[in-house]
């Protein structure tokens, strides 16, 4: 007969000589099958039931994509970038400007906004080499000040005061209920690319020379690492992954204005999904990014204004109360010694 | 015996303070050179010089007849040049065996060399300075004698011409010097290295040299045997003070 026997962790299942095993622990689904089928029937239920939670979910997954790039460009520095909304800016506002003035497509505006942010991330890659800890902080933290200010200095092409309008849809299904399930599973498998991307980048040997680096940068180049090639390159790379988002989101929503973007409020967000989810860690950013998108809505339902207070006290009591500064991943992954944890550092 | 490595006339200076004043000595392959001065001589700066991270204001390094002098620290490692570290500075977050497999990476600029090959390439030098048993635990948890060798064993990894060994013996008590000692001499003959010992504690360098160069205040004061310089009445007037003679 069928033997079922419940353990701590477990259901074991023995049937004439064989044995199933069930997880029931949440920390050990290791299968990424489950994550994936949640990826795919979530935004189709919520459609049905409360299409509110699919916009919820793309913004859960721009958040995500825009920390899982942010994680790795912070373990490939050993610096925490403070202006990753500035590459948003940039990929927004490329893609934005050339689809109102030129009419091009948004496929064709897609890599000029790569372009141009792996471009302008490279023009403000000196910071990596010369500008360490706090300098390196308030430096990027400039950024995206900067760029909201040009944009409200040149008013006529960047439309500071009241956005960019009229940009060409994505794709447009005929009905916004459609076009929000639509974005829902674009901005998902964008955020998945750029997961996988990230996860393999960190568990090959150039995650490990990160890992290096981020560790102690000065003994990384006493051993042989090139450190400058290292850093440069992930934050150009990461820099062009964060444009995407901004050429995203211009797409999606058809307008594009820096004010949303750019002020400290969106980048406090951001960094808030990154901490939130476990320190640098890129499974992190994707609970991050859901816990701090649907957090959100949850207290705008129940909390009306008084949301904006209570929300950023909510997330900064976390970072306090979840483990080790592991954060929401911390809950799930199985800890052992051969992966790699950073720790972010900074530096003086 | 040929010289691998070769310092003309390396000056240092900290704004008006000079570091390392007009040194030159050569070391040579296969030998084993004492670098010793009393505290603050400049000994630490000449590693540092040495290695790249600090510039030298004037002179010339060349190292197996390649001019390393301008070299940024990583292409001398590729030249063939590690050193270790006075007060160790290891990876802390990642594993004994994932800090040595860094260094067997990056070490040398190795096209065809894969992950695993490193892996294998890393174990071995764990093995050889008896961290295998902890190659799994990452390097913040492991003690101070075991952080030494486990700096070796990086070091080692590189494939390294030219060792540089800032002051092995501190802070380690006297069991955990003497092996410590011991394996750098079997790490010399095991892997046909040139080494280039600073050290504080003189005993050791006139047991494992076969040459020392004495500095003070930068400035080079002795380079013999080990008899010459232990018996050099500039080293002693060094380390004990001008009027040295009327206590003798």
């Amino acid at each position: 007969m069928v033997d079922i026997e419940i353990k701590r962790d477990r259901i074991v299942i023995r049937w004439k000589g064989k044995k199933w095993d069930w997880m029931i622990e949440p920390r050990y689904w290791r299968n990424s099958i489950y994550w994936t089928i949640a990826l795919i029937l979530f935004p189709a239920l919520a459609y049905f039931f409360s299409p509110g939670l699919v916009n919820t979910m793309v913004s859960a997954n721009i958040y995500a994509a825009i920390a899982i790039p942010l994680a790795l460009m912070t373990v490939g520095t050993g610096r925490i970038n403070f202006g990753p909304n500035f590459y948003v800016g940039v990929g927004g506002y490329v893609a934005a400007l050339l689809s109102i003035h030129m009419g091009l497509s948004p496929w064709l505006t897609l890599p000029l906004a790569v372009l141009m942010s792996a471009f302008f991330a490279l023009l403000f890659s000196p910071l990596v080499i010369m500008a360490k800890g706090l300098y390196y902080v308030l430096l990027t933290l400039l950024l995206p000040l900067v760029f909201l200010e040009i944009t409200f200095i040149y008013t006529g092409l960047f439309k500071g005061d009241v956005g960019l309008f009229g940009i060409e849809l994505l794709f447009d299904l005929g009905g916004a209920k459609l076009n929000f399930l639509a974005a829902a599973y674009v901005s998902a498998a964008i955020m998945v690319l750029f997961l996988l991307i990230t996860n393999k980048i960190l568990k090959s040997r150039y995650g490990l020379i990160m890992a290096a680096i981020n560790d102690d940068e000065e003994v990384a180049h006493g051993i042989g690492v090139n450190i400058n090639k290292v850093k440069v390159l992930t934050f150009v790379g990461a820099s062009a992954m964060i444009g995407v988002m901004g050429w995203f989101m211009a797409h999606y929503f058809g307008t594009f204005s820096g004010i949303t973007y750019l002020p400290m409020t969106y980048m406090l967000k951001i960094l808030l999904v990154f901490m939130v989810g476990g320190r640098a860690q890129v499974f992190g950013c994707v609970a991050g990014g859901y816990f701090v998108a649907f957090l959100e809505e949850f207290l705008i339902r129940v909390m009306g204004d008084f949301q904006a207070v209570a929300f950023p006290i909510i997330l900064l009591i976390l970072l306090f109360v979840l483990p080790r500064g592991e954060g929401l991943f911390g809950l799930y992954r199985k800890r052992h010694y051969r992966e790699y944890m950073p720790q972010i550092h900074v530096r003086r | 015996m040929s010289d691998l490595l070769t310092c003309t006339n390396i000056t240092k200076r900290f704004g008006g303070l000079v570091a390392i004043d007009d040194v030159s000595f050569s070391i040579q392959k296969g030998e084993t050179l004492g670098f010793i001065g009393p505290n603050g001589a400049g000994k630490s700066t000449m590693v540092n010089v040495m290695s790249g991270y600090l510039k030298t204001d004037a002179g010339k390094i060349v190292l197996d007849s390649v001019d390393i002098t301008t070299m940024p620290p990583h292409k001398r490692v590729h030249q063939g040049l590690a050193r270790t570290y006075q007060i160790p500075r290891p990876f802390p977050e990642l594993t004994a065996l994932m800090s040595v497999i860094t260094a067997s990476l990056c070490g040398k600029d190795r096209k065809n060399q894969s992950f695993e090959d490193a892996a294998g390439d890393a174990t071995h030098y764990l093995e050889f300075v008896g961290l295998f048993s902890k190659r799994n635990i990452l390097a913040r948890d492991l003690t101070f004698f075991e952080l030494r060798m486990l700096e070796l064993a990086r070091a080692l990894a590189t494939t390294p011409k030219v060792l540089f060994i800032d002051e092995v013996m501190a802070g380690l008590n006297p069991g955990e010097a003497s092996s410590a000692v011991k394996m750098v001499v079997k790490a010399k003959e095991q892997f046909d290295l040139t080494i280039f010992w600073i050290e504080h504690v003189m005993a050791v360098l006139v047991e494992a040299a076969d040459r020392i160069v004495a500095i003070h205040y930068g400035q080079k004061i002795a380079e013999g045997t080990p008899d010459e310089v232990v018996n050099n009445d500039t080293v002693i007037e060094a380390y004990l003070g001008k009027g040295w003679r009327n206590y003798a």
